[in-house]
């Protein structure tokens, strides 16, 4: 298999997979429980914390650990139902785990502003700054986006937030392990992680809470992660989500490097090869690893159709609407027309992709594109 | 030739099973679900259906794919059924479906993805012989589905596969348990796909105002009251909430005509009620599955799904069938389909215009 949608999953890095195994045997304890073992799975669970403080520049008592990206969004964004000030600005490229959340806000007199981006996929922050009002209480701009790779300018728009006196988060999921975050230096509140995207388990995340911010919480039980997310930790993903972190985190230069070499040599294949193939968003500020790809003429369903045959899994749009293309709503805020907005390709490099795998990729393209033509 | 056919799976046992028989026979099997409907209601199926075909084709080591056909369904099947609505008549989408979707935007999707034919789930069998492709009914007599098909031609049963065909629904479902297929036991859909479980009235009103008017009786005597016409169908019996106290007879009224002009509802009383049988009935859009006008006028015919055959003579001038029935008909109703059979061979048919 040819696995190039890393920014809908990754597999799971096999030093994390060991400990997780590990940790689900042997600590299985529960880390309320004062006893030994119990205890041992705290430390793991407090271990695993300070890898992530320390992978986003932190202290470990700003991170809570959540069931996922989409819980850590929705942790912040409920809280806004019990602030004073009910209005939200965000932008019209974030992911549904924050979109969703805010139409269904709505019943509870929550009202937002979403700002548009230009044709690169990126937000102006004057255009965040026009959309506050004095009832604005939260802006949330993602740090990157999931199908452009796009990277906003979040610190620019923090320091707007912070001068108006308006908590500031960003949904982070895309972007740890691709691009260096420090939570200090973007001068945001709340962040979202998500552990799947960076080669760690599912169904476990983490939310950086600035110190002194206080939040109410979703799920309400014991006194876990300091009442702000009860239940029995689920331990084995925490500590993977943690070693994930420290991973991703520890070269990020080299991984940087690394990915940007597998996107260069696929540009310059794509290039040689296909003139009309044209590249979406912004051409530096973007994740590495990353490509957004249209193909005017080939339908995206088509194309990723022959491509499976050839065992290469890829993306059209986003991965998260199953089974059926429609015009992502992101390319079509980037004013890209229908017509070539169902032509594109979302290809995610991973560390564990080669040049070789480049290669396969660009031929393959070029035959299934050749068999569509020749069958149209 | 190709070895590669295209199976259109809908998450149910008859199309699962296709699948199997084709892999089992050799063929280089791909599967393909298709969304031909927006909706994200909990009357929707679409989600369950696929999670059902999903699990089908992993026991099979088969691929499933999905197409979405919903803005082709919309222009050229719903858009339609709407219009017939307001005009009094009771479509069927089904026959369009397969006339526009199935058998055409699905048919082509298959063809440029490589494949040589496709293959669905129907009831139903096909014949070649010497270069033309005969459509049968398929041997379950109570599952065959020919009636829905009649709209097909040569060119979109030339590229086709029924591979339940020649099966009994008993056979299939047995099939499917043997050989472990997880949807073996699903229950069998009913109804208009869109539609699903909901109130059939219910949802026509999304699409419809209501537009009050009388229910008169054939004599003019008026009985109750409608909510519009297009709620009702000719031979309905439920929900016409007329009480007692309108005759000495005791019998449930019937819907046996609309009268569009003057918005009148016209009901009558008893199931045998002389004004609910009709035994001439013009059919108009015809269709014939060889592109020949049949040579015979003595037919049989189907005014409805799993109609037994009826015995009738049928005359074609200007492409309108005059057919006269045997026996007279129970709510002949205008818009469906009325199909055409020489034994089990299906001759094609066309829309049920009028009545007399």
């Amino acid at each position: 298999m040819y696995y190039f949608d890393h920014s809908a999953t990754t597999p799971l890095h096999p030093r994390i997979k060991e400990l997780m195994v590990n940790v689900g045997e042997l600590h299985f304890g529960n880390p309320s429980s004062i006893h030994a073992p119990g205890q041992k799975a705290k430390t793991l669970i407090e271990t695993a914390r300070g890898q992530m403080a320390k992978a986003i520049g932190c202290s470990s008592n700003e991170v809570i650990f959540t069931g996922g990206g989409t819980e850590a969004n929705n942790l912040v964004l409920w809280d806004i139902t019990h602030q004073q000030k009910k209005h939200v600005v965000t932008s019209v490229i974030e992911h549904p785990a924050v979109l969703n959340v805010l139409d269904n806000l709505e019943e509870f007199g929550v009202t937002y502003t979403a700002v548009s981006v230009d044709e690169a996929g990126v937000v102006n922050p004057e255009e965040v700054k026009n959309a506050i009002t004095e009832k604005t209480g939260l802006i949330s701009i993602m740090l990157a986006n999931n199908e452009m790779g796009t990277i906003q300018p979040v610190a620019e728009i923090a320091v707007i937030a912070k001068k108006h006196g308006i908590i500031m988060h960003t949904d982070a999921v895309q972007a740890l392990g691709k691009i260096s975050i420090n939570a200090k230096e973007l001068r945001v509140d709340c962040m979202s992680f998500s552990a799947h995207k960076f080669y760690g388990p599912k169904g476990v995340g983490a939310l950086f809470v600035r110190k002194g911010f206080q939040l109410k919480p979703l799920i309400i039980g014991g006194s876990q992660e300091r009442s702000l997310r009860a239940g029995t930790e689920n331990t084995s993903g925490i500590a993977g989500l943690g070693l994930a972190a420290e991973l991703a985190t520890k070269n990020i230069a080299d991984t940087q490097f690394y990915l940007d070499s597998l996107t260069n040599a696929f540009h310059k294949q794509i290039s040689n090869s296909f003139s009309d193939a044209i590249f979406n968003g912004h051409p530096e500020k973007r994740l590495p690893g990353l490509v957004s790809i249209s193909f005017p003429g080939f339908r995206s369903d088509l194309l990723m159709i022959h491509l499976d045959r050839r065992r290469i899994a890829v993306s059209s749009g986003s991965a998260c609407s199953a089974g059926d293309i429609k015009p992502s709503r992101i390319l079509s805020a980037m004013s890209i027309e229908d017509d070539i907005n169902i032509c594109t390709l979302r290809i995610s490099f991973g560390i564990g992709n080669t040049l070789q795998d480049v290669d396969y990729l660009t031929q393959s393209l070029k035959s299934s594109l050749e068999q569509i033509r020749s069958a149209a | 030739m190709s070895k590669r056919i295209i199976v259109g799976m809908s998450g149910g046992v008859d199309s699962a099973v296709s699948a199997l028989l084709l892999k089992d026979q050799g063929f280089d099997v791909e599967c393909i679900f298709m969304k031909n409907w927006e909706e994200d209601s909990p009357y929707c199926t679409a989600e369950q259906d696929y999670n059902d075909a999903l699990l089908a084709c992993n026991h099979l080591g088969l691929q499933l794919k999905t197409v979405n056909f919903s803005k082709e369904y919309k222009e050229e099947v719903f858009d339609l059924f709407l219009k017939e609505y307001a005009s009094g008549r009771t479509p069927n989408p089904d026959t369009l479906c397969n006339k526009e979707i199935k058998f055409k935007a699905f048919l082509n999707y298959a063809l440029i993805l490589g494949a040589s034919r496709i293959a669905t789930g129907h009831y139903a069998r096909l014949d070649h012989n010497n270069g033309s492709v005969q459509l049968r009914k398929g041997i379950d007599g109570n599952k065959d589905q020919s009636y829905f098909l009649f709209m097909l031609n040569q060119q979109q049963l030339g590229k086709t596969i029924f591979p339940i065909g020649e099966m009994t629904k008993e056979d299939v479902r047995n099939l499917a348990k043997e050989k472990g297929l997880p949807n073996h036991d699903r229950k069998d859909s009913t109804g208009v796909c869109f539609i699903g479980e909901r109130n059939f009235t219910e949802f026509l009103h999304q699409y419809f105002k209501s537009d009050p008017g009388n229910m008169v009786t054939i004599d003019g005597k008026t009985v109750g009251k409608h909510d519009g016409l297009m709620f009702y169908t000719l031979g309905q019996r439920q929900g016409l909430g007329i009480g007692g106290g309108h005759s000495e007879k005791e019998e449930p009224w019937y819907v046996v005509d609309k009268d569009l002009k003057k918005n009148k509802l016209i009901v009558a009383q008893g199931h045998d009620h002389p004004d609910l049988f009709h035994s001439q009935v013009i059919v108009e859009d015809l269709h014939w599955v060889s592109n020949y006008t049949p040579s015979s006028n003595e037919l049989n015919a189907k005014i409805r799904y799993r109609q037994k055959d009826q015995p009738c003579s049928v005359n074609i001038s200007n492409g309108t069938a005059n057919v006269t029935f045997e026996k007279p008909q129970f709510a002949v109703t205008p818009g469906q389909a009325a199909v055409f059979y020489k034994d089990d061979i299906c001759l094609g048919g066309g829309t049920i215009e009028s009545r007399n």
